[in-house]
């Protein structure tokens, strides 16, 4: 698959401090290093630990090109390996998820344990007394972590632990799994699964963008009664957010926080509504704190470089091409709050997927970019928003809502992710 | 279990229906709707709706607000809208349930499109409308649209499917 060149790619030259090249978006070599050094060495999102919640769920997912299977074992670990068969290569689970208690390839019925490691040959005697099973397992990923039900996974090595590629971003998924009265999250609503032709970075780029959303958004802004309409013409209250490593933020926490209202980002439903979750969150973390939650409410953020916290929308994407991308969806559901759940999925169906009424917007604008890219001039992508404003706040960089800040700093991890030279590392 | 003239006068509608989609008629189309209409679009058939997320799951409300986004013309995923046209095939009522038919259909559709890439998307599925009198005709008090590739990466599904 990977496509070698006799020159290397400069990524000190594509990538600057205020701008990037467009063959970021559009060349098949680019995307080939991509996939290998940001997508198969890097720690991915590859799923959560609630949609495997028993001894042999499984189901089945991606890392860059490569099939794998994300399981849980009968002691309880979970389980990332890929979905090859070590015999001659199929593809041993075709099924999206499902249970079983071992992984059995449908060509010659070579069986796998859970963890990948091989149980059985048929006809075993076909093999000579030489034959060692425990060099012939399903290739486990090299590290696979959880991080408060989050299933990250690095297929080859990362060369750094999940804590220290997390970094203080680990607060956005905290911010997430608080708003449970147990502290946990259900990604069990089932992915709705979105096409598109355009470069896989145009979606997390534009995510965390505070500056489209009057234009790429103005039929959703001027048919609906959206507490983002006042928030993004009040001006300048949310604020984008570098929180290092490439994660990012857009923060209209700031400005929730600032009204005090509980629950402007849910819908603007009244308190009233959720008896239950009320009572429940305030009696496990008092009622300061729980009311402060439901005030702020949960991030609006990237991880780099797959999975997008989008209120109560967990997304990830799966790049194919240079020009296009899978992207998926599914509600993030509060575990003991049957009340929030209900309406989390109904505000998911209106707000992401391909029949929704904001995403549509962003893939078939990103789709029109990646079809503008072919006029070769300019050749730059300008990403200088902002610059002259940005500020430092806890140790982080924070600017204006409507700042390239995050942008700027997803492509400095980038172009880190980009320079390492694997041959130099393994 | 209905008369002939009572098919005709269902499968009718249905047409009717299909042709308002496929020419992006959107008033009209909503006109059709009662005021308990409900359109869902799940991702497989025999999933609950209050447990499973769904591509298009709108009570009367929901259409509105998805038939006003339209109507701005700055709705860019249907801006403009992709010219469609579908065969409807197989229409049969399945039961009568008091004063309301729900009633089964096939369609293959054609999709340009052509406010992005100007590729042709094919679309199968299966429609049950849940059908009653009212108005000048017939009203649809539900619809549900199960495509045949709704649990796969699809395309922007922004037209009236």
């Amino acid at each position: 698959m990977r496509t070698e060149r006799a020159v290397p790619v400069d990524y000190d030259v594509l990538v600057q401090a205020d701008r990037v090249h467009s063959a970021l978006y559009t060349d098949p070599v680019i995307f080939d290093e991509e996939m290998e050094k940001i997508f198969h060495n890097g720690w991915v999102f590859v799923g959560h630990d609630s949609e495997i919640p028993g001894p042999g769920d499984y189901v089945t997912r991606q890392i860059g090109y490569q099939p794998v299977i994300m399981s849980r074992g009968k002691d309880g670990r979970v389980h990332v390996v890929r979905n090859r068969c070590a015999h001659r290569g199929n593809k041993v689970c075709a099924r999206e998820s499902g249970n079983s208690k071992v992984f059995a390839c449908p060509y010659h019925g070579w069986v796998y344990d859970l963890d990948g490691s091989l149980l059985d040959t048929p006809q075993a005697d076909g093999y000579g007394a030489g034959f060692d099973k425990s060099a012939h397992g399903m290739v486990p990923a090299a590290q696979v972590e959880v991080y408060r039900g989050f299933v990250f996974a690095s297929l080859n090595h990362s060369g750094m632990t999940l804590d220290e590629h997390l970094g203080r971003a680990r607060e956005l998924l905290d911010r997430c799994c608080d708003l449970s009265p147990e502290g946990e999250l259900d990604l069990t609503a089932g992915w709705l699964k979105h096409r598109f032709k355009a470069n896989w970075k145009m979606l997390p780029e534009n995510d965390c963008d505070g500056y489209h959303v009057d234009f790429t958004h103005s039929s959703f802004m001027s048919a609906t009664d959206s507490q983002a309409i006042d928030l993004i013409q009040s001006g300048a209250e949310p604020v984008v957010r570098d929180w290092g490593n490439g994660h990012i933020e857009i923060d209209f926490g700031v400005a929730y926080r600032k009204r005090g209202n509980p629950f402007e980002w849910f819908g603007r439903v009244s308190a009233s509504k959720l008896p239950n979750y009320v009572k429940a969150m305030e009696a496990h973390y008092g009622k300061e704190k729980a009311n402060e939650m439901f005030c702020g409410g949960p991030p609006h953020a990237i991880i780099f470089p797959n999975l997008f916290l989008g209120e109560l929308n967990v997304v990830f994407y799966y790049p194919v091409s240079a020009g296009e991308c899978v992207q998926l969806y599914t509600p993030m559901l509060l575990k003991g709050a049957p009340e929030v759940n209900q309406r989390a999925i109904h505000q998911t169906e209106g707000a992401v997927g391909p029949g929704s009424f904001l995403i549509p917007e962003d893939v078939v604008i990103a789709e029109r970019n990646q079809a503008g890219l072919a006029a070769q001039q300019p050749e730059w992508m300008d990403l200088s928003r902002g610059l002259h404003r940005e500020y430092q706040q806890d140790g982080l960089t924070v600017s204006h809502m409507s700042d390239e800040t995050v942008n700027r700093a997803f492509y400095r991890r980038y172009k880190t992710a980009m320079q390492r030279d694997l041959r130099a590392v393994t | 279990m209905v008369s002939d003239q009572l098919l005709r006068q269902i499968s009718d509608f249905i047409h009717h229906e299909a042709r308002l989609c496929d020419e992006s008629r959107y008033t009209e189309w909503e006109a059709l709707w009662a005021d308990d209409g409900h359109y869902w679009v799940p991702r497989a058939e025999g999933l609950d709706a209050e447990k499973q997320v769904s591509h298009i799951n709108d009570n009367r409300r929901r259409i509105h607000t998805r038939i006003q986004l339209l109507l701005t013309g700055t709705r860019h995923s249907q801006t403009p809208p992709s010219p469609m046209r579908r065969v409807v095939s197989g229409i049969v009522v399945e039961a009568v349930d008091g004063d309301e038919y729900v009633v089964g259909s096939n369609f293959i559709l054609l999709e340009l499109a052509v406010q992005s890439t100007h590729d042709m998307h094919v679309w199968g599925g299966r429609t049950t409308h849940r059908l009653r009198r009212g108005g000048s005709g017939w009203l649809m008090a539900a619809k549900k649209v199960v495509l045949v590739n709704a649990d796969e990466p699809i395309p922007n599904i922004s037209f009236l499917v």
